[in-house]
């Protein structure tokens, strides 16, 4: 598994289930996401951003596929944007997802544990949330501008929101 | 977190055929819930890495319409069958022998009428796997939705998620009198079930 791409200038990645991607001059993110977790990282004076596509909430000492879980996701971006000289201070978190899908009768009810999980792994960092939306039944597309850290959340029906 | 292993290459076309049966046993059921209308066929059965499960299927970040049917019991997995709008609406009005719907909403007796398609299709199925498998395996309500695909796909990788690193599903195609059409049914078993697949296929392979 792919543990992080850089993006070059200006392009636009889809970041799947357990991937993490980082970006900087007018790179776009995108993802989709249902009960799993976007968790973006920013820092808005080096212009650069990173994302996690977080599928569950510990990875129970696994070293593989650090983006998959909430306690090794957190980690692993501040790492990756540190290779670019992003240092972590001054690195903020918008978070958005975890969605019921299949409602309170569903077969796992994980996003009330990736949501936990992730706010715990921020705040091990000291890493401050500057948004989220989160919860609710229904998936959500969402897109990162690198650059200005705007994390703008789309769900059918409703407004766009940005963060 | 215990960690399975991953499904070999020849433990995978050992279980095509027992998809091909369960796939079978289900177009027959929507050969009779149809008037012969529609029938089914086996696509493929893969495992796939969980970050390529979207782009490998073709699942973009586009919405889509769908019937999620979950399965419950000693193994499970959901059942989503996902299907173009017209076609869609087609079923829809040849069920309910009335004209195609044209508002944007899907009224009731169109959201019930591919539920209960849904529905045929999965016990269909589950009844193939159950005896197979050996396993008891209890269907759940059917539901509709309409958002976007890749999101109830995420929903339903959970499970094998936890304990794999790559995800074991079965996609099937629909015609009718002969066309494709765009439906799909993907079948997504949870981490019990996908267990249990690997342990048969393996007897069978030594």
């Amino acid at each position: 598994m792919t543990d992080c791409t850089l993006l070059e200038a200006a392009q636009t990645m889809n970041v799947g289930m357990g991937q993490a991607s980082v970006g900087g001059a007018e790179c776009t993110l995108q993802s989709v996401l249902g009960s799993c977790i976007g968790l973006v990282l920013h820092h808005p004076r080096m212009k650069y951003a990173a994302m996690a596509h977080v599928v569950l909430p510990d990875s129970a000492g696994r070293d593989a596929c650090p983006a998959k879980f909430a306690d090794t996701a957190v980690p692993h971006l501040i790492a990756e944007l540190a290779k670019l000289g992003v240092p972590s201070s001054g690195l903020v978190a918008k978070i958005a997802g975890a969605a019921s899908m299949f409602g309170v009768t569903g077969p796992m009810q994980i996003g009330e544990s990736n949501i936990a999980a992730v706010r715990k792994a921020l705040q091990k960092a000291g890493l401050p949330i500057m948004g989220e939306n989160l919860g609710g039944n229904k998936g959500r597309r969402v897109h990162l501008n690198c650059v200005t850290g705007t994390y703008a959340i789309e769900i059918l029906g409703q407004p766009v929101v940005k963060l | 977190m215990t960690m399975t292993k991953s499904i070999p290459s020849q433990a995978l076309d050992a279980l095509y055929p027992l998809f091909a049966a369960a796939t079978h046993e289900a177009s027959v059921a929507m050969g009779r819930w149809t008037g012969g209308l529609i029938t089914l066929s086996l696509d493929e059965v893969r495992e796939i890495p969980l970050e390529r499960v979207c782009s490998e299927l073709g699942i973009g970040d586009e919405p889509s319409t769908m019937v999620v049917m979950p399965m419950t019991g000693e193994a499970g997995g959901d059942m989503i069958l996902a299907f173009d709008e017209v076609d869609g609406r087609r079923l829809a009005s040849v069920l309910l022998n009335r004209p195609v719907a044209t508002s944007p909403e899907w009224n009731e007796l169109e959201r019930s009428a591919l539920c209960e398609t849904g529905n045929i299709l999965s016990c269909a199925y589950l009844n193939a796997l159950t005896r197979a498998l050996n396993v008891e395996l209890i269907p759940a309500p059917p539901y509709f939705t309409y958002d976007y695909a890749a999101g109830v796909i995420e929903q339903a990788l959970m499970q094998q998620a936890a304990t794999a690193d790559t995800m074991l599903i079965c996609r099937t195609r629909f015609r009718r009198e002969g066309a494709e059409l765009s439906w799909h049914v993907f079948f997504v078993p949870n981490a019990e079930m996908r267990e249990r697949m690997r342990l048969v296929t393996s007897m069978h392979l030594n």
